[in-house]
């Protein structure tokens, strides 16, 4: 015993004058036209003109300094260690002449890994790290993203011409909390 | 020996005329498919060099001028070398007698001249379908010789292809053959003279419409244009049959398959929309008083039914995704094919009752 097979699909006398027609492939033909009519590119001619950059936009790191020529950085490996792709190494030293404070002696940055996440800017106590809106980074040589102190701290120059103050010399609460608690007013010296 | 030499000369003058404009339209058919097929997909097309672009094809031609020649290891020397000029040649070779303007005879020198064609043979269509099967010599062999597996697959596919759907193309002119009752091209195309009913696609009583969708479909195909590019699809085939073709050759292969659009392009106007005939008796530039400069005008409309067609394709490629290969076959064999015999019935019975009525 087979079982009946199911009759052929028939196909509606509508659907086979749309067949018979190119219905859709005219909807399709319809549509291209309208956007050949109504041209409105959506380009950008990138190197000619460019797209306005958000607020918040995550591009090259940078070094910074303080408003006296300082640099922030105290050295303090948090960014090596909070940096997920290993692309900080922060050599630390002591200050010369000063055994209480310590600075980055030596300070590299692989730019070939780095993913622009932004958790060493994060995990910065000092903010002595910044992102700029620089992206434009290509180059011919891989080794010309291996970034070391001065160059990082030259990004930062150009970038962030506004320098703070030193840090002994801000609001006392943003001394001691890195954090700037403005509506708490300063103690009277 | 004189009007030999002089004839010879104005034959040349012509061919060198004619390949000149058909180079100059293959050049301005690349940059005109970028920026149309862009401006169909809200994007721009090629707007660096030159303003909007507009130099692009001559930075390309220069550019596979001086690309590296590179020949495969494997490949057959002689076949690979021969192959892209295979495919050219047959696409440039059936302008000769493709009719751009009026049918006039020209003086020249104590010469008659037929200006706007080549040769007036008899059997002119026959010659452009037996030519364009040639070409699909080059690319069959093309893809064979390139000792390549992508190559010799879009080699092979391209002639299943070519073939399948050349039985078409023949078999939608045949109405037209009915009805005009001769191949040359001239003759078909003086048959359409008048208001625009009396071209082949709307006459009266047995209108060729029909085969005029089956013509510009298979066409399509032959052509190897999207939606039906399986030859080249460059998802499945890299590039198809030319693969393994850089610099010079490839451009041959380029040239010749826009060529062959633009051959297509004209013999679907001279057939079906009345050649270089204006859509209204005559033409208005004799209307006002310029009977001598009325070929411009109707050069202007065969040029500007040709260009139509030509956009059609572009049309086509921006809206249509690509054919599985079953459905190519089945479309040509068992859809194509059955509606271009059911034409050549129906017109040759309408042509039989008008005869005898008459």
């Amino acid at each position: 015993m087979t079982t009946p097979s199911a009759p052929p699909t028939r196909l509606k006398l509508r659907e086979w004058l749309k067949t018979i027609t190119f219905y859709e492939i005219a909807v399709g033909m319809k549509a291209t036209l309208m956007h050949l009519l109504n041209y409105k590119p959506i380009t950008l001619q990138y190197p000619h003109e460019k797209r306005t950059l958000p607020d918040n936009y995550r591009g090259m790191l940078a070094l910074l300094r303080y408003d006296d020529g300082t640099e922030k950085c105290v050295g303090c490996d948090l960014c090596e260690a909070a940096c997920p792709s290993r692309v900080i190494r922060v050599v630390s030293a002591e200050v010369p002449g000063e055994p209480t404070k310590r600075y980055s002696k030596e300070y590299y940055m692989d730019m070939t890994r780095c993913l622009f996440c932004g958790m060493c800017v994060d995990a910065c106590p000092v903010d002595a790290l910044g992102m700029t809106r620089e992206f434009e980074w290509a180059v011919y040589d891989k080794r010309q993203l291996h970034l070391n102190k001065q160059q990082l701290l030259a990004i930062g120059d150009r970038s962030f011409p506004v320098r703070e103050k030193r840090l002994e010399f801000q609001h006392p609460n943003t001394a001691f909390f890195n954090v700037a608690f403005t509506h708490v007013p300063p103690k009277p010296d | 020996m004189t009007e030999l030499g002089l004839r010879f000369a104005i034959t040349l003058t012509q061919i060198s005329v004619i390949v000149g404009i058909v180079i100059v339209t293959v050049l301005l058919l690349t940059l005109a498919e970028r920026k149309v097929l862009g401006w169909m997909q809200d994007r721009m097309g090629p707007m660096e060099v030159g303003p909007y672009g507009s130099l692009q094809p001559f930075a390309d031609a220069i550019k596979l001028f001086f690309k590296e020649d590179i020949m495969p290891a494997g490949a057959n020397k002689f076949l690979f070398t021969a192959a892209p000029l295979l495919a050219l040649i047959p696409a440039f070779i059936g302008f000769a007698v493709i009719p751009w303007g009026p049918d006039e005879t020209w003086e020249i020198g104590g010469i008659a001249v037929k200006p706007f064609v080549i040769s007036d043979i008899n059997v002119g269509i026959l010659y452009i379908l037996a030519f364009a099967s040639l070409g699909a010599y080059g690319i069959i062999l093309g893809g064979w010789a390139s000792n390549s597996k992508y190559s010799l697959l879009g080699g092979l596919r391209s002639a299943a292809q070519i073939i399948s759907y050349e039985l078409n193309v023949g078999l939608s002119i045949v109405g037209i053959l009915i009805l005009s009752g001769s191949l040359s091209l001239v003759h078909i195309t003086n048959a359409q003279e008048g208001w625009f009913w009396n071209w082949y696609a709307f006459k009266p009583w047995a209108p060729q419409f029909i085969a005029l969708a089956v013509y510009v479909i298979s066409t399509v195909a032959e052509t190897n244009r999207v939606p039906f590019d399986l030859p080249e699809a460059e998802s499945e085939l890299v590039a198809g049959f030319f693969t393994e073709y850089s610099g010079l050759r490839f451009a041959f292969f380029y040239l010749a398959e826009y060529a062959n659009m633009v051959l297509v392009s004209c013999v679907a106007s001279a057939l079906f929309l009345g050649g270089w005939n204006a859509p209204y008796p005559g033409t208005l530039l004799s209307l006002i008083g310029f009977p001598s400069l009325a070929w411009i005008e109707n050069t202007m409309w065969f040029a500007f039914k040709t260009y139509s067609f030509l956009f059609l394709f572009f049309w086509l490629r921006a809206t249509l995704p690509r054919l599985r290969y079953d459905q190519l076959m089945r479309f040509g064999w068992k859809v194509l094919l059955p509606i271009a015999l059911a034409n050549i019935v129906i017109t040759s019975i309408i042509v039989f009752i008008q005869e005898q009525l008459k």
